[in-house]
C-alpha cells in the first residue's frame, strides 16, 4: 500500500513541477475558472506587499483572505509552489483510515454482491488519492497557486479527524474551514451525526446523552471559531477582515465571471431586488442541510459528500478546485456503479463543458464574436451536469439501501418482477 | 504758430490713435463656437462652426481659449465620401476641418445644460480645463451659435431640446454679474435669428443675426459630390469677409454689419448694439475675432549685471552617473526585506493554542519527553 501511494505521489509532484516550470504557469493563474477573487494567488501577493508598505491589506477591494492566511504565507511566500504541492499530499493522509461500511449479516442473502468486499475496500484510498492528485482540475488549481488547495486540505483534515472519532480535532478543523469560507458550516450536521453514531448515541430528541454530546461539540466548534476570529483581530489590530472576507463572500460584490451561477444574475439585476436575491441564493446553499440530514441520518459520510458537492456548486465564487474536492470522493462509492443511471450523460457533459469554457471565454473577451450569454450557458450546463451527478449518486445510494433491506431482486406480492421508482 | 498748431494736431492724432489702441480694455480673448444640430443633412451647420473656428484660430486665438461644441461628427460620418474633411466651398476648395481641430464638446455632450454651464462657469469640479470658459472681467468673448429653429424665440439643440432667448439673456446676465466678460459679441446663424437677441439686457453685449423675425436663413450651395448643402449663406459671406482680415487690420464692426446684404443673403441680417458702451465704429474686428496682444514699445534699457555663479562644485564622488539613479537599486537588488512582522502577542497566542490542542489530543505523556 505504501509503494503505490509513494509512486502516485512522485508522479503527481512531477506533473506539478513540470507545469510550474513551463510557460503555462503564467497562463493558468489568469483563468477565471481556476481562480476567483477569494483565492487568487496574485491577490495574496498584493495583500502581503501592501502590508510591507504599511497599509492594511483589506483597504480596497484586493485581498479577501483571512488573517491566518496572511500569517501563514508571510513566511512561505517564496516557496509557494512547494507549499501547494504539500497541500495536495496532505489530502492523501485522509484516506489512510479505511472506512468500512457498518454492515451486519442481517441482510438477505442475495445482496451479497452488493456488499463490498474488504479487498475492494483496500484499494479505495489509493483510488481516492489518484482521483484527487491526478485530476486535471486539481493540477490546474495547484499550478495557479490558488488557496483553494489550502481550503481543500483543511476540509480533508476535518474529515479525517471526524472519521477517526476525535471530536475536539474535528471541531477545530471544522472551525478552521468555516473561518476560511463560511460554507463548511453546513458540514457541522454530518460531523455531529457521525460522531454520535460512533459513540452509539441514538439521535433521539428525548435522550440526554444526545443533547450532552451535541452541546459539547457545539461549544468546541463555536469556541474554536471565536478563538480564531479573535486571534485574527490581534494580527492586524482591526476588525476590517470581517467585512472584507465574510461580507465579501455573503454579499457578492465582485461579478467577475466564473463557473458559478451568481455573476450573471447579479450583473443584470436591478439594485432594488439585489438584497432579496442575495438572500435567496445564499439560503440555497444552507437549505439542503436539514432535509438531507433527516434522510441520511444513518449515513453521515455520504451526507458529507453531498454537502461538499452542494457547497461546491452553489457557493458564491466556485472554482474547479472545489469541484475536484468532491470528485475525489467518487471512488469511495464504486459499489453504486450498477445503480447509476446518467453516468454517460454526466461525464460527457462535464468533459464538453470543461473544453468549451476556455473556447467561449476567448470568443467572448478576445474575439468579440460571442457575448456573456454564451459563457453563461456553458456555466449553466456545467452546473446542471454536476447537480445531475450528485443527485444520481444520491439515487443510487438510496436504492442500494433499499435493496439491502428488501433484497436485490424485487418481487411484488404475486411474485412477478417489480421495478423501483424514485418518487 | 502754424507749425506748433500742426505739431499739436499731429500729437493729438497720435494720442487719439493711441487712445483708440488702448481703449477697449480687454486683455484676453475667448470664443465659444457651438453647432447644435446633428444628422448628415445638417452638414452645413458643422461647416459653419468650423469655418468660424478656422478664422478665429488664424487670427490668433489659441485652442486653449476656444470652446468648440459640435453636435455631430461630419468628418468621420459614414456618409461622408471624403472622410476626415469638412468642406465649406463646393468643388472642395477649402477644407475647414484641417489637421488640428480640437473639439471640446462632441456629440451628445452638446446640450443646453452644458452650454449654459460653460457660459456661467458652473461646471463640476472634475471638468477639464479644455471644457471650461475661464474668462475674467477683461475678456472679450465671441459666441457663435448655429442650428435650426423653426419658430420665434428659441434654438433647437440636437433635435430634442431647445434654448430660449430668455434663458440666453439670463445666462449673459449671470456672466455679467460674475464679471466673466468685458465685452461680448454674439453671432447667430439660424432662421429667425434676431429673435434670439431680443431679450438681452446686460451691458456690453453686441449681437448679430443672420435673419430677422419671420425670415428663414438659407443655405448657400450644395456640393454634388458630397450631396448636401455645405454652408449657410450668412456664414459663407462672413467667412469670405474674415478671410480678408489679418491680425493688424483695422476693419471695424460697421464693416461686419454690412456683410451679406439682402441681395446676397435673401434674408436680412440684423444687429443690436444698444447695450454696447463703445461706438461700433471704434470696435475692431480683431477685438473679438483675433487675439491681438498689446505690445508696448519702450526705449529704456535695463542693465542685467547680476553676477553669474561659476560652476565650481563638481561632483567629486566616485559614483558614476548611472549609479546615482534609483535604477541602481533595482539592478543590484538585494532580497526583499519583509517590513511587516506579525505582532508578538499573536504568535505567542497562536502557538500556545496549537501546543495545547496537540497535547490534549495526544495526551500529556509527551510533555515529559520535551522537558
Amino acid at each position: 500500500m505504501a509503494a503505490p501511494l509513494t509512486l502516485l505521489l512522485i508522479v503527481a509532484v512531477t506533473i506539478r513541477a513540470v507545469l510550474f516550470r513551463s510557460s503555462l504557469a503564467e497562463l493558468i493563474p489568469e483563468r477565471v475558472e481556476v481562480v476567483s477573487p477569494l483565492n487568487a494567488w496574485k491577490r495574496v501577493v498584493e495583500g502581503l506587499a501592501l502590508l510591507d508598505l504599511g497599509v492594511s491589506p483589506y483597504a480596497g477591494d484586493v485581498f479577501h483572505e483571512t488573517p491566518l492566511i496572511i500569517y501563514f504565507f508571510h513566511f512561505v511566500i517564496d516557496y509557494a509552489e512547494i507549499v501547494f504541492m504539500v497541500m495536495g499530499c496532505v489530502f492523501l493522509l485522509q484516506f489512510r483510515k479505511q472506512k468500512y461500511a457498518l454492515e451486519a449479516e442481517r441482510y438477505p442473502l442475495d445482496c451479497l454482491e452488493l456488499i463490498r468486499t474488504p479487498k475492494e475496500m483496500y484499494y479505495i484510498p489509493l483510488k481516492v488519492a489518484m482521483f484527487y492528485l491526478l485530476n486535471p482540475f486539481t493540477i490546474l488549481s495547484c499550478v495557479a497557486k490558488s488557496t483553494c488547495g489550502l481550503n481543500n486540505a483543511v476540509i480533508a483534515l476535518f474529515i479525517l479527524c471526524t472519521v477517526k472519532g476525535s471530536s475536539l480535532m474535528s471541531a477545530i478543523f471544522l472551525a478552521l474551514a468555516t473561518y476560511q469560507s463560511i460554507y463548511p458550516l453546513t458540514l457541522f450536521a454530518p460531523a455531529l451525526l457521525y460522531l454520535l453514531q460512533r459513540l452509539y448515541i441514538p439521535v433521539n430528541w428525548q435522550r440526554s446523552s444526545f443533547w450532552l454530546f451535541t452541546t459539547q461539540y457545539t461549544f468546541m466548534y463555536l469556541g474554536s471559531l471565536c478563538v480564531m476570529v479573535c486571534l485574527s483581530f490581534f494580527l492586524l489590530s482591526s476588525w476590517d477582515f470581517l467585512s472584507s472576507v465574510y461580507g465579501f463572500i455573503l454579499s457578492v460584490p465582485d461579478l467577475t465571471p466564473n463557473i458559478g451561477l451568481f455573476w450573471y444574475f447579479f450583473a443584470e439585476m436591478f439594485e432594488h431586488f439585489r438584497l432579496f436575491f442575495i438572500c435567496v441564493f445564499q439560503i440555497n446553499v444552507f437549505f439542503y442541510t436539514i432535509p438531507l440530514s433527516i434522510k441520511l441520518k444513518e449515513h453521515p459520510i455520504f451526507l458529507i459528500f453531498m454537502q461538499i458537492a452542494i457547497i461546491s456548486i452553489f457557493k458564491s465564487y466556485p472554482t474547479v478546485g472545489d469541484i475536484a474536492l468532491y470528485m475525489a470522493f467518487l471512488p469511495a462509492w464504486n459499489h453504486l456503479y450498477r445503480f447509476l443511471r446518467n453516468i454517460f450523460l454526466v461525464s460527457v457533459v462535464l468533459l464538453a463543458c470543461s473544453a468549451l469554457f476556455p473556447v467561449l471565454w476567448h470568443l467572448w473577451i478576445y474575439a468579440g464574436s460571442a457575448n456573456s450569454n454564451f459563457y453563461y450557458a456553458i456555466t449553466l450546463l456545467f452546473n446542471v451536469a454536476q447537480i445531475l451527478l450528485v443527485s444520481d449518486y444520491f439515487y443510487a445510494y438510496l436504492r442500494r439501501e433499499h435493496h439491502l433491506t428488501h433484497g436485490l431482486y424485487l418481487k411484488r406480492k404475486d411474485g412477478s418482477e417489480a421495478t423501483l421508482v424514485l418518487k | 504758430i502754424r507749425f506748433t498748431l500742426l505739431f499739436n494736431h499731429y500729437c493729438l492724432l497720435i494720442l487719439a490713435k493711441a487712445g483708440q489702441f488702448f481703449s477697449s480694455g480687454h486683455t484676453n480673448n475667448w470664443a465659444v463656437l457651438v453647432c447644435t444640430s446633428r444628422f448628415w443633412f445638417n452638414y452645413r451647420h458643422v461647416a459653419n462652426t468650423l469655418s468660424v473656428y478656422r478664422s478665429v484660430k488664424r487670427l490668433g486665438i489659441p485652442d486653449s481659449h476656444i470652446v468648440l461644441m459640435l453636435a455631430d461628427d461630419m468628418a468621420c460620418n459614414h456618409r461622408n465620401p471624403k472622410p476626415a474633411t469638412v468642406f465649406s466651398h463646393k468643388n472642395m476648395e477649402l477644407n475647414v476641418y484641417g489637421d488640428d481641430v480640437e473639439v471640446d464638446y462632441r456629440g451628445y455632450e452638446v446640450t443646453v445644460e452644458n452650454f449654459l454651464r460653460v457660459l456661467t462657469g458652473r461646471l463640476p469640479p472634475s471638468t477639464p480645463r479644455s471644457k471650461r470658459l475661464l474668462s475674467d472681467d477683461h475678456s472679450n468673448i465671441l459666441i457663435y451659435l448655429t442650428g435650426t429653429s423653426r419658430w420665434n424665440g428659441f434654438l433647437k439643440f440636437q433635435d430634442s431640446e431647445e434654448i430660449s432667448n430668455v434663458e440666453l439673456a439670463d445666462a449673459f446676465e449671470q456672466m455679467w454679474t460674475k464679471r466673466r466678460y468685458n465685452e461680448l459679441l454674439f453671432i447667430i446663424d439660424t432662421c429667425q435669428g434676431a429673435s434670439m437677441y431680443e431679450r438681452f439686457y446686460s451691458p456690453n453685449l453686441m449681437a448679430l443675426a443672420s435673419s430677422q423675425v419671420g425670415e428663414d436663413s438659407l443655405s448657400h450651395q450644395p456640393d454634388l459630390a458630397i450631396g448636401v448643402h455645405l454652408m449657410d449663406r450668412y456664414t459663407f459671406y462672413l467667412l469670405e469677409f474674415l478671410e480678408d482680415i489679418h491680425p493688424a487690420s483695422t476693419a471695424n464692426m460697421n464693416d461686419l454689419f454690412k456683410v451679406c446684404p439682402k441681395s446676397q443673403c435673401v434674408s436680412t441680417p440684423g444687429h443690436r448694439t444698444d447695450l454696447f458702451l463703445r461706438d461700433p465704429g471704434n470696435v475692431l474686428i480683431t477685438d473679438f475675432f483675433g487675439s491681438v496682444r498689446k505690445v508696448e514699445i519702450t526705449m529704456e534699457t535695463i542693465n542685467l549685471t547680476a553676477p553669474m555663479v561659476p560652476v565650481s562644485e563638481l561632483k567629486t564622488e566616485s559614483q558614476s552617473y548611472v549609479d546615482q539613479l534609483p535604477v541602481a537599486e533595482i539592478i543590484h537588488q538585494k532580497p526583499k526585506q519583509r517590513d511587516w512582522h506579525p505582532p508578538d502577542g499573536f504568535i505567542l497566542g497562536l502557538w500556545t493554542l496549537i501546543l495545547l490542542v496537540f497535547f490534549k489530543t495526544y495526551g500529556a505523556k509527551h510533555l515529559k519527553h520535551i522537558f
